[in-house]
């Protein structure tokens, strides 16, 4: 009896399902189409998808159709469709795997491309344009870019009696105020930190280890070296701050940093401008990262520029990805994305667009800081495929410091070590 | 073979079964409470286990401010109900709950029949190799996901390429196929036609009931619990199913409620209260199956065929 | 259990293997044909960007041996599945045992138990980030209340794995319940009505008649749970990414990181092959206890 009644609606559902899935097919001649994978939502997505719809409309010969996934899970979705040879035509990839997706075939090498005067290539951000560059290679155009820099709440600031960060502090300075403003009885706290142990975690120490005079690794990449007197002195201030002080808020969970700030548990993040927009129930100031009384290193901060990357599916839909590419980041749309999702342009010349800056400044205050931090950008994350082995090795070292399972110089050894051994291994 | 009686099933009687009653000896100095004693544990149990619908119902109503805060604000001011329209409108929710919906009823009678009946040949019949496909296919069940979904990948793309287009790379068919039997269907159902007793089956074949005739015409009435259970785990499975959909899936028209729940999640931030309220309505559908399904979990005595 | 005592011999294997054949078939090709794929995979170098797969032997195998993240690993997935497992299936026993009464409401109760199935691990992870904060959790608020200090969970390398337990466990208990439900059904009532009669208590009518009907459910969860225990990763990449300090570093997470973070894909698969014959021995293990024991009851 049962039986049969699903035996029927099995039939009944195929039957369905086969006869609506019948299409799919792209006829050879008409407008060519070009894919494009991305991870743009909301604002982002909304002035994207009009940025897509006014090249369709301009470009008859050419259909660009968008996909939004989510940009963590991307990269596992772009490997397994590279190997099932149905690649996208552009995606979104971020900046830090960029030596290790230079390998893919497919992938467009663009340092022909881009030599093309009218592509304005210098126009980008110097750090911008290394983080695409692996080798002799230029894996993509860039596509966002962000930094980091002291994010405050002024009331907790003002209701402590500390004056609000300066561009003349150092971390002594950021110290004593992270100090001044932790009270464990209200549970707030100075300062918070993403503590998992991800490149997350990493890349808040890297600018304090380049402030502090140090590098990640030898010039020709070749050893790690951020077990200098620099590395040991900037993992020193984590350090002090974290069990010394215990002013640093350790967020294992990588999340809770905006909603944190937004709450007023915690007085000051440093971190980019997409935390801005969470910050909606307080008042804050953006400044810059301090410096090391004394070192060359001066005002640093890092940047994670993310890239568009074109994949060759054929010339047709390569030429077409590429003239694609090149309108999306030309400095009028790199000005209009900008203007329509408060992200940092990637382009200097916009950067010193005054009108964007105003706009900018006004939809989501402390943008300009921003912008103007993309000058303090001196320095990128070494571009070997090997990173991800480095990051690991350095995130962990970290952690264990501030959890205060280990020492600094202890922690950087064994780390450095870890890390010579992936740079050798491959 | 009569049918089970359903009227029997659905009712709900307060009075407690026999089995339950306190001898009598003990009955006098037994306080009697207005409802059965079982509620003041089942009631705080319950809500244990619902903590996180909770959560996600009180965060479906926040407004983004609200939700952007830590320790989390548990009761929102003004509850937020446009987030469900917003969340609704933010994608093509309606066909994404139609490809789930096409996904999850093929996988479901799919599995109900391909396993009801592997399951039945591993469970009562003795037959050459048994012992060694069973293990194989429970091998399937050892390797995880991470690691075999790109040869599912190249196998699924193999079959759009040379059997059918809707089987293939971005067509929900390719979200069926490695889904149609699993070991764990085969598994379940073999542990529970074992417990059906064989008197009966053996009866019936005596009379010279085929192999197949005694599993649908005896095991299977016999088993609606377990069917039933597993056609709930079943549905479940395949209907939050996101990892391979999420690989195998470019085209907005194919996608399913999972994959659209991820366009409230971005690289830096996730909307948690259209999350939550799209997350909400896509349990909806479950729970209205497993609520009117509640009937076949119950075996009814009946049907034991031990009662002559 | 006896067999059916049919004619034994070839039309026995024929209806056998008729049956089974659309699931042989379809397992066949979508599950075996991938394990077999991913076995050759373990094989060789794999990046996932190049096509290029050198294929280097049991190298892979080897670096595996001298891993000493892959032996914490392993270390972490053996107290873990060790703790879940029995747990898992004890806490299911006793809500299903409670909610398999005529008592009004039960399908409420049932269904509550079902549809914490249906919440995401995304969801779970969340929520018991923040109830095991240190400085702002429900769990912390309450030690504090009692006297004990602030703990901090899945912030602390000694702690976060056994808050992984207990989180896994809250979260499986409804798959658990729902299985032992089905099972509580086949038990005959009229089996408990007369050791009723006869005097016996409910815990001793539980214990010598429904725990060793529920002999196959129990064989059932013991492996699915043993199984999906030794590959956890879902609630481990929503709470902690196998931190803190690799405290909840298990296999498959492991694995995972090398695949797809690492681009050591090969190294992956070798890993997913260590683990596999594992599970496929204590599997083994488990069905040759059940069977023992079935014999001697």
């Amino acid at each position: 009896m049962i039986g049969r009644r699903l035996c029927l609606a099995l039939v009944a559902v195929l039957a369905f399902v086969l006869a609506a899935c019948g299409g799919g097919g792209t006829s050879s001649s008409g407008p060519t189409e070009i894919a494009v994978w991305h991870g743009y939502q909301d604002t982002e997505g909304d002035v994207f998808k009009g940025l897509i719809d006014q090249y369709n409309k301009s470009h008859p010969d050419v259909k660009v159709t968008e996909l939004y996934s989510s940009n963590d899970l991307v990269l596992q979705k772009v490997l397994t469709a590279v190997r099932g040879n149905s690649a996208p035509d552009v995606a979104y990839m971020f900046g830090s795997w960029s030596p290790n997706i230079a390998k893919i075939p497919q992938l467009v090498n663009m340092s022909d491309v881009v030599s093309a005067p009218d592509w304005k290539w210098d126009d980008f951000y110097p750090a911008e344009r290394e983080a695409a560059t692996v080798g002799d290679k230029i894996v993509g155009v860039p596509a966002l870019v962000d930094n980091l820099a002291i994010v405050y709440n002024k009331k907790l600031f003002a209701d402590a009696g500390v004056a609000p960060p300066s561009p003349n502090w150092t971390w002594d300075d950021f110290r004593a105020a992270a100090a001044k403003l932790t009270d464990p009885a209200k549970g707030q706290y100075g300062w918070l930190i993403p503590a998992d142990g991800s490149e997350d975690t990493v890349w808040h120490y890297v600018p304090m280890l380049w402030e502090a005079g140090g590098d990640i690794l030898s010039s020709d990449n070749q050893h790690a070296v951020f077990n200098s007197e620099a590395g040991v002195k900037a993992l020193t201030t984590l350090q002090q701050m974290a069990v010394t002080d215990k002013s640093l808020y350790l967020d294992t969970t990588n999340e809770n940093g905006p909603k944190l700030m937004n709450s007023g548990k915690v007085a000051m993040l440093v971190t980019g401008p997409w935390d801005l927009s969470s910050l909606s129930d307080i008042e804050y100031g953006v400044q810059v990262m301090p410096t090391f009384a004394g070192s060359s290193g001066a005002h640093q901060t890092i940047s994670g520029p993310d890239n568009w990357v074109v994949f060759n599916n054929g010339d047709k839909k390569k030429k077409a990805a590429l003239d694609f590419v090149k309108w999306l980041t030309a400095p009028e749309q790199v000005k209009a994305f900008s203007l329509g999702t408060g992200d940092l342009p990637t382009r200097v010349s916009v950067g010193k667009d005054q009108e964007l800056l105003a706009k900018m400044n006004e939809t989501l205050p402390g943008s300009v800081t921003f912008v103007e931090n993309l000058n303090n950008v001196k320095k990128v994350r070494p571009q070997v495929e090997q990173y991800p082995a480095i990051s690991e090795a350095l995130g962990q070292a970290i952690v264990s410091v501030m959890l205060g399972k280990e020492q600094p110089a202890a922690a950087l050894n064994s780390a450095v070590q870890a890390a010579d051994t992936a740079l050798a291994g491959k | 073979m009569t049918k089970p009686q359903l009227s029997t099933l659905t009712a709900e009687p307060e009075v407690p079964e026999l089995s339950e009653l306190p001898a009598p000896t003990e009955r006098r100095s037994r306080l009697r409470l207005p409802f059965s004693p079982w509620h003041l544990v089942l009631i705080p149990l319950s809500f244990l286990l619902v903590v996180p619908l909770l959560w996600m119902l009180v965060t479906s109503l926040e407004t983004e401010g609200e939700a952007n805060r830590f320790p989390p604000v548990l009761i929102p001011e003004n509850p937020r109900f446009e987030n469900y329209s917003e969340a609704w409108a933010a994608a093509p929710f309606g066909h994404f709950f139609l490809n789930s919906l096409m996904v999850t009823l093929v996988v479901l009678v799919s599995n109900l029949i391909v396993c009801s009946l592997a399951g039945y040949a591993f469970a009562r019949i003795r037959f050459l190799g048994r012992g060694a496909l069973f293990v194989t296919l429970m091998a399937t069940l050892m390797v995880p996901f991470q690691v075999t979904m790109i040869p599912v990948f190249l196998i699924v793309k193999w079959f759009g390429d040379n059997v059918a287009d809707g089987l293939g790379i971005d067509h929900i068919g390719a979200l069926m196929l490695p889904n149609l039997a699993t070991a764990f269907g085969i598994f379940f159902l073999r542990q529970f036609f074992q417990t059906v007793p064989v008197e009966l089956e053996e009866a019936a074949r005596v009379d010279g009931t085929s192999r197949l005739g005694v599993l649908v015409k005896i095991v299977l009435p016999l088993s609606l619990p377990a069917l039933s259970t597993l056609a709930a785990l079943t549905v479940l499975t395949s209907w939050n199913d996101f990892l391979w959909p999420l690989i195998v899936i470019t085209s907005h028209d194919q996608m399913t409620v999972p994959l659209g729940l991820s366009y409230f999640q971005g690289a830096h931030r996730v909307k948690w209260p259209l999350l939550m309220a799209a997350n909400v309505m896509s349990l909806l559908p479950m729970l209205l199956v497993f609520i009117g399904a509640q009937r076949y979990f119950v075996q009814s005595v009946a049907n034991t065929g031990l009662k002559g | 259990m006896p067999l059916l005592l049919g004619r034994l011999g070839r039309t026995e294997s024929l209806s056998g293997w008729a049956l089974v054949s659309p699931a042989a078939v379809l397992i066949g090709i979508f599950g075996l044909l991938p394990v077999v794929m991913s076995l050759v995979l373990s094989f060789q170098h794999s990046d996932l960007l190049t096509p290029e797969t050198p294929w280097v032997g049991l190298d892979n195998y080897r670096k595996l041996a001298e891993d000493p993240v892959f032996v914490e690993a392993i270390k972490h997935t053996i107290i873990y599945t060790a703790l879940f497992v029995p747990g898992t299936m004890l806490v299911g026993l006793f809500v299903a045992s409670a909610m398999n009464r005529s008592v009004r409401f039960i399908s409420v109760y049932r269904t509550t138990a079902y549809i914490t199935m249906a919440v995401s691990t995304i969801s779970q992870g969340i929520i018991f980030l923040w109830l095991t904060d240190r400085d702002y959790g429900l769990v912390n608020a309450a030690l504090n209340s009692v006297g004990v200090p602030s703990q901090p969970f899945l912030a602390s390398p000694s702690q976060a794995l056994y808050v992984i337990v207990a989180m896994t466990i809250w979260g499986w208990t409804g798959f658990s319940v729902i299985v032992y439900l089905a099972a509580l059904q086949g038990v005959p009532a009229e089996l408990h009505e007369a050791a009723a009669i006869d005097g016996a208590t409910a815990f001793t009518r539980f214990r010598t008649i429904t725990v060793p009907l529920l002999g196959p459910a129990n064989l059932f969860l013991v492996v699915w749970l043993t199984i999906n225990a030794l590959q956890l990763f879902d609630e481990v990449y929503a709470t902690t990414r196998g931190g803190p300090l690799r405290s909840t570093t298990v296999i498959v997470y492991y694995l995972w990181d090398r695949a797809f973070v690492q681009f050591d894909a090969g190294y992956a698969a070798a890993m997913a092959y260590a683990l596999f014959v594992v599970i496929l021995l204590i599997t083994a293990v488990q069905f040759r206890i059940a069977r023992k024991h079935a014999h001697i009851s």
